[in-house]
């Protein structure tokens, strides 16, 4: 008995140990045990800047990475560990039994930079803007909130979602980074006022913009937590060019580019000043794939939209691909490793995901000569002009196909015409398409493959069956019965071959080693407010 | 000769109206629409098929193509060229956040060029088929065969590697902070400067070359003047004239042209402007621009043309 709890003292210290050492590497807990020091601009480079300031009305990182330190948002997802949802504007949210109310307390002391307090009544102007858009407004994300009924404010501390149907990702949505909180009676009078002004509650305030170059943000020395935030300000440089964004972090011009480089050059900025920089990497909830089109024969016909994903060695495309692009993770309609993803066994399961490579292409090529095509097939592969990772991706598969005696030929198309083609026209065979999410959210991935959503569904699939599953998971409040649905709708999806999954982004972010207390999330949009960063002493 | 000037201006119009109006035209025949592209953001996202239909509306482009092009020519008689529809901002003012780098970046690279090409070009014409000849020659096939973005990327990555030092990211203009201005247009001057001086120089070196071997070279060696007084007095001037329409035409392009270097050195220039209009189907920025780079050519054209007066006062304009 004795020995067997020295034993167990002893796996104890060793776990415990293991936990401390594995803390200690983790960026924002180590930074956690340092005292943080006030002061210092944070400087860092991106690539592109925003068509206009208002989150509620775009769509690109570089929108959201610009102005999150200048605003709150209801809810957050906790900037140490994104997997929880926290607080920010919004201290303490309760959802009805019945899963129809969502209501949400307010804190008091919260004051806009032009010294106005924020209260509920600001927070249902800011959600009446996203859920029922005013004319001459557009709201991006309005579709995921097609389930709220009704806002209201009945007190300034309180403010109530009224819900048609109960919703899992509702809460979760509330978190979105992209749901900054502006003053009421700005939008009174022009609800398109935030597209070229600055009124946040953000831990910085806005201070210059210069399109095409600059944008900076200094303190907010009212900032409702204490203390906070410990920068004087931060600075962005936008270069487009990505090879001169990792020389700037190289040279120290900047200390960090929040979205992430190629492998390639973190391992040459690694390499060249060694402990001076800190890479930190980041599974995202984003993928890159092939969509086929199911209105053009004959990717109507599943034989051959099965073979075409039976041959693509995805493993080894990781391998491959990973150094150059940053795509790496292996899975399905969900982040691999998230709370909603299938096993690696169940996934290996499922047609393309197998690892036995003759197995599969010895398949592909049977079910080609079944479908009518023994000796190979020819057809186009429209891409964007992009080169990480559209091209490098588009080259991997083309090379795959090939072994199975498909020739498809890469047709880079510049951006507008890749959208256009992808989604209006539909002018393609087979498309590389994207998706890239701001969470792990099935509700957001799963839409791709329901009729009722023509725009984000490229390859046209109208199975009636994903579209019930698709209602069912999103109203199933319970995660383990909704984790169930969701890994049927993906098994649905792969057994039909709807489209060939390629490989998740995982993003690798090098950064001085200078930056404190900042932990990159899965997604490049979350964890933008920077309220906790500090720099240290050079 | 005022009324040739006169008559050069009034020719801009219908040059410029012909640019705006094939502009338009291909714009709006290239597949694209930015509605989409301002709801689909970085990959796609979720769009609403209203949405969609509502920013067209927003942006003006459910009307006919006549009436778009009708309003627009209308704005621009009253030098209104509209707003950006990607920004919303006026194409003016953020035309005048980037031209004034563009102008510098084409002024100090045209004199680098001019500096270096001219007595670079007359000298190897002068020492022809000796070393000196082939140095230079070396030097400015060099730079005509290796493309600029290139020489840029190296140039980045030699200072940072080496010295641990990379140019700045943010423009400061020579007004305001000369040594900042200097430390980040340096670069691109050089690499610019090195492309423009090779072409110039290529040129020089032949135009030199050619009159060197006319009759009244011949005259004035016999007449034993000294070879300084005949290379600068007697052959530079009479070998300038296409040397100038080279320069002439080189300046106007590096002022929408420098796509790539504006790119390389994070230059908030025109170049950089027009490549993400194209991209984001911004149409009254495009057409702007468009406007803007024709209008440089023009004007720069008729100043070479008059320049030619003053090398060689045979020519008279009428």
């Amino acid at each position: 008995m004795a020995t067997g709890i020295r034993r167990g003292r002893a796996v104890l210290t060793i776990v415990t140990l293991a936990v401390l050492a594995s803390a200690l590497t983790l960026p924002g807990t180590s930074a956690a045990a340092e005292t943080p020091r006030k002061g210092g601009v944070l400087l860092a480079a991106i690539g592109a800047d925003p068509p206009s300031l208002d989150p509620h009305q775009e769509s690109t990182f570089a929108n959201v990475q610009l102005v999150a330190p200048l605003y709150s948002t209801l809810l957050q997802f906790d900037p140490l560990d994104s997997s929880k949802i926290i607080g920010d504007a919004g201290t303490s949210w309760k959802t009805s039994p019945d899963g129809l109310t969502v209501t949400v307390k307010v804190r008091q002391d919260i004051k806009f930079h032009d010294g106005t307090p924020l209260t509920s009544a600001d927070v249902k102007a800011s959600y009446d803007k996203i859920v029922f858009p005013p004319k001459g407004t557009k709201s991006i994300r309005k579709a995921h909130y097609e389930v709220v009924k009704a806002i209201e404010a009945p007190d300034p501390a309180t403010v109530v979602f009224r819900l048609k149907h109960p919703s899992a990702a509702f809460v979760s949505n509330l978190a979105s980074p992209w749901n900054v909180i502006f003053p009421k009676k700005y939008l009174d009078k022009d609800p398109n006022h935030f597209k070229a002004n600055v009124v946040g509650s953000g831990p910085f305030k806005f201070k210059d913009y210069t399109r095409g170059a600059t944008f900076e943000g200094e303190r907010n020395p009212d900032y409702f937590i204490k203390d906070r935030p410990y920068l004087d300000g931060y600075k962005f440089y936008i270069s487009p060019e990505t090879a001169v964004r990792a020389a700037a972090v190289r040279s120290g011009r900047a200390h960090i580019e929040f979205r992430g480089l190629p492998t390639s050059e973190v391992e040459a900025i690694t390499r060249q000043l060694g402990n001076k920089v800190v890479v930190q990497e980041a599974p995202t909830p984003g993928w890159w794939a092939v969509s086929f089109n199911h209105k053009v024969k004959p990717f109507d016909d599943v034989r051959v939209r099965k073979a075409l994903t039976l041959a693509i060695d995805r493993y080894t495309m990781s391998k491959v691909l990973f150094p150059l692009t940053g795509l790496k993770g292996v899975g399905g309609l969900v982040r691999p490793g998230s709370e909603w993803a299938m096993s690696p066994a169940e996934l290996e399961k499922l047609p393309g995901f197998g690892r036995d490579m003759e197995k599969n292409r010895a398949e592909a090529k049977k079910l080609l000569a079944e479908a009518g095509f023994p000796n190979g097939m020819k057809f186009v592969l429209a891409n964007r002009n992009v080169k990480l990772p559209y091209q490098d991706f588009a080259v991997f598969v083309i090379q795959e196909w090939k072994r199975i005696g498909v020739e498809a030929t890469n047709r880079p198309l510049e951006t507008a015409a890749w959208f256009d083609t992808g989604r209006v026209t539909r002018n393609f065979e087979t498309i590389v398409d994207p998706h890239v999410d701001f969470m792990d959210e099935p509700d957001l991935t799963l839409v791709d493959f329901v009729s009722s959503s023509p725009l984000t569904n490229w390859s046209q699939v109208a199975d009636p069956e994903l579209d019930d599953l698709y209602e069912r998971q999103g109203r199933t409040l319970d995660p383990a019965e909704r984790k169930k649905l969701v890994n049927q709708f993906e098994r649905i999806v792969f057994e039909k071959a709807y489209f060939a999954q390629g490989l998740w982004w995982v993003r690798s972010i090098v950064h001085s080693a200078r930056v404190k207390n900042w932990k990159a999330a899965p997604s490049h949009y979350s964890n933008q407010k920077l309220q906790d960063v500090w720099l240290a002493e050079d | 000769m005022r009324t040739y000037i006169l008559k050069r201006l009034l020719l801009v119009v219908p040059t410029l109206l012909g640019v705006a109006t094939i502009v338009f035209l291909i714009m709006r025949v290239i597949p694209g629409d930015v509605a989409l592209l301002i709801l689909g953001g970085d990959d796609g996202g979720q769009i609403d098929a209203q949405q969609l239909a509502a920013v067209r509306q927003q942006l003006g482009l459910d009307q006919p193509l006549i009436v778009q092009f009708g309003t627009w020519l209308w704005g621009v008689l009253q030098f209104d060229f509209g707003k950006s529809l990607w920004t919303g901002a006026p194409v003016l003012d953020e035309l005048l956040i980037r031209l004034p780098l563009s102008l510098q970046l084409a002024l100090m690279a045209t004199l680098v060029s001019v500096i270096i090409s001219i007595p670079l070009g007359m000298l190897a014409a002068v020492r022809q088929d000796t070393w000196v000849d082939y140095v230079i020659r070396v030097i400015s096939i060099g730079g005509l065969a290796i493309p600029g973005f290139w020489v840029g990327i190296l140039c980045i990555l030699f200072l940072v590697i080496v010295f641990g030092w990379g140019p700045p990211l943010e423009y400061h203009p020579p007004w305001v902070d000369p040594w900042a201005n200097l430390s980040m247009m340096v670069w691109p001057v050089v690499t610019v400067g090195y492309r423009y001086s090779a072409v110039t120089t290529r040129m020089t070196r032949s135009t030199v070359l050619e009159v060197l071997r006319e009759d009244y070279i011949r005259t004035a060696w016999a007449k034993g003047l000294a070879q300084r007084v005949i290379v600068i007095r007697h052959a530079l001037k009479n070998s300038m004239l296409p040397v100038i329409t080279l320069i002439g035409t080189e300046f106007a392009f590096l002022i929408g042209g420098l796509v790539v270097t504006e790119t390389v050195f994070t230059l908030n220039g025109i170049g950089r402007f027009v490549v993400d209009a194209v991209a984001h189907r911004d149409y009254p920025v495009v057409q702007a621009l468009v406007f803007l780079i024709a209008f440089s050519f023009v004007i720069v054209n008729l100043l070479v043309d008059l320049t030619y007066a003053w090398f060689d006062p045979r020519i008279r304009y009428r």
